[in-house]
């Protein structure tokens, strides 16, 4: 559902990812690591066209990156929850939710239904639909940006640093929520800093380390794998 | 919103009630205030408005009420509206003066509901509506004068002309944004009243001369206008093409604010790379923003141009652009009924303030400023869209 294979991406003339090759796929929850700086995020851009690879290939459900823009993903039924949330704060959640509903219209269900859907899954939100999504706290900004995310059901879900700024309890009940919908069929690339939480429950895993994949392999591997852990856990 | 829920939710009775007495309260005042002379009883009329919307602001439930009670009767308030604008020119009578104030206030009305697609749904400064306004009012103007096309048949035309206009300064325009985005639209704005300005064929600073008035099923709209033995001046003609197309305009803007497309509008306004994240083509709406406005203010320009019959580039002014604007940011960003207020106290404030005579632009500031003081966010400013059985 994804690939990459010898991605070099450059902002200007600092290099940020160099050779970067790997996979996603279907049905599969990947886990994508480093520490500060190796260039997590720029993955995630590079993914989702935001910024172009110079060299190389991203592949995102079959299709080449290099002639997609990131509004084509919507419709190929790709989620996307980027670092930092971005909701829209002057919008309402209900209003946020629609927009992530409407990316992929024509699937059948409609819109009351997808929302009683999200409102089961996470029920911190329920009572807020009407709330304007900037007065939200943290933690339930993260809830509402995985399901503007979720809410137009699609295939692939790309998450950029969920975790980031959330209490430990929160932590857990995001990552429970993440395995949920993975146990439902969805396919998941999560990336990551907080490697024991996003190993504990990805089926395999990518370390970043300086713009390279350092090393690779089935979550639990990595997690015991003593070279994974000298080089950044 | 919880602690009002109570006075929020009014019967079907009380919200008829409300909705009619409101409106009839809202035109008692636009009548007054267009009928008074003196200086102190505009002063008067204005402190009332003031302290009008100084309660609605620390009282907000008095909002939430008049919203539940047009969203309970919806079919009454559009009754009691229609009633109003219909009843108006009978009630104003013979007065020329009050009847083209309310006909330009119309015009304006639709210009700031234009610009509202953009400046207010998608913080688009656009300063070149008023060269929109002036391309329709030329397109139109020209070919009746030297084609003698009906005005019916000019006004898709000039809408046209402009709309490819709005392309025309929308795709250059995606590459900027912001401030830049704003120069860019002042740049084309000057560009076509200079153009306006130096053409032969556009009649140069002399402008176009007798413009021929448009006629329907034989009436010519020069002539005075008799409904049931009421003999209405000449101006009511361009009184009810006018509210049609604010009408027009109005149910435009509320289809749009409610689609995909209001709703993308808003998404870019706040985040770029989290709209594309939602499928939302940016470029592609920020171009579309351009042309509804540039379509509907080429609509105002027409009417604009046929009922002065003489139009002339310093009609289609920067200061144009900036007054739209101005209205757009003091009625309400993205607010169709606060823009039209603001469109409205905006045309309708300046000739009022005469009175003070030199005094009078130190005066209009004042006013606008006060009012800004007391809404911050426009005199009605934007509320949230609501689903299907969401309440």
């Amino acid at each position: 559902m994804l690939e990459l294979k010898g991605v070099d991406t450059s902002y200007g003339a600092v290099p940020m990812l160099r050779g970067v090759a790997m996979s996603v796929h279907p049905g599969e929850l990947v886990c994508l690591l480093g520490p500060n700086g190796a260039g997590k995020t720029t993955t995630f851009m590079t993914v989702c066209g935001v910024v172009r690879a110079q060299r190389g290939k991203v592949e995102v459900m079959g299709r080449d990156m290099a002639t997609l823009g990131t509004e084509n993903l919507a419709s190929l039924g790709v989620g996307l929850v980027p670092e930092g949330r971005r909701l829209f704060p002057s919008l309402s959640v209900i209003e946020n939710l629609r927009l992530g509903y409407d990316a992929v219209s024509g699937r059948g269900s409609n819109f009351e239904a997808q929302l009683d859907k999200m409102g089961n899954l996470f029920p911190r939100i329920q009572e807020r639909l009407r709330q304007v999504a900037g007065t939200l706290s943290g933690g339930e900004q993260a809830m509402v940006a995985l399901a503007r995310a979720l809410i137009g059901e699609p295939r692939l879900v790309i998450m950029d640093e969920p975790s980031l700024g959330l209490s430990p309890k929160l932590i857990g009940e995001y990552f429970e929520i993440t395995r949920e919908i993975h146990r439902r069929g969805t396919t998941i690339l999560l990336i990551e800093q907080n490697a024991e939480m996003g190993l504990g429950i990805a089926d395999r895993g990518y370390v970043l380390v300086k713009g390279k994949v350092a090393q690779e392999g089935p979550a639990k591997e990595l997690l015991s794998s003593k070279a994974a852990r000298s080089l950044y856990l | 919103m919880q602690g009002s829920a109570s006075l929020a939710a009014p019967g079907k009775a009380a919200a008829a009630v409300f909705a009619i007495a409101s409106q009839l309260c809202g035109a008692a005042f636009l009548y007054l205030i267009l009928k008074v002379d003196g200086g102190w009883q505009v002063v008067g009329l204005l402190a009332l408005l003031g302290f009008g919307f100084y309660l609605l602001e620390r009282l907000p439930w008095i909002g939430d009420y008049a919203l539940a009670s047009f969203a309970r009767a919806p079919l009454v308030a559009m009754a009691t509206a229609a009633v109003i604008v219909v009843a108006f020119p009978f009630v104003v009578g013979s007065n020329t003066y009050m009847l083209h104030l309310l006909i330009v206030a119309q015009l304006y009305a639709v210009l700031a509901l234009a610009l509202n697609f953009q400046l207010g749904s998608a913080n688009i400064p656009n300063f070149a509506t008023g060269a929109s306004y002036g391309i329709g009012a030329y397109v139109s103007a020209l070919l009746a004068i030297n084609f003698g096309i009906s005005f019916w048949l000019t006004l898709p035309v000039a809408a046209l002309a402009a709309t490819l206009f709005g392309f025309i300064i929308g795709i250059p325009s995606m590459r900027t944004r912001d401030t830049y985005l704003a120069l860019v639209t002042i740049a084309f704005g000057v560009v076509v009243q200079q153009l306006l300005n130096n053409f032969s064929w556009t009649g140069g600073p002399n402008g176009l001369v007798g413009i021929p008035a448009p006629s329907l099923f034989g009436h010519s709209f020069a002539d005075p206008l008799v409904i049931f033995g009421w003999k209405l001046p000449s101006q009511a003609n361009f009184y009810y093409l006018a509210a049609a197309l604010v009408v027009v305009a109005i149910v435009t803007a509320h289809r749009l604010h409610g689609s995909r497309i209001g709703l993308a509008w808003n998404a870019l306004r706040a985040d770029e790379i989290a709209a594309k994240a939602q499928g939302i083509n940016v470029a592609w709406f920020k171009v579309l923003a351009f042309a509804v406005d540039a379509f509907l203010a080429a609509f105002a320009g027409t009417i604009y141009a046929f009922y002065v019959s003489y139009i002339s580039p310093d009609n289609f002014t920067f200061l144009v652009s900036v007054t739209i604007m101005t209205m757009v940011i003091v009625g309400g960003m993205d607010n169709i009924f606060g823009v039209i207020v603001g469109a409205f106290m905006l045309t309708i404030l300046p000739e009022k303030l005469r009175a003070f005579a030199d005094y009078r632009l130190l005066f209009f500031g004042v006013v606008i400023i006060g009012f800004l003081m007391i809404r911050p966010q426009g005199l009605f400013p934007q509320r949230m869209r609501r689903y299907g059985g969401d309440l």
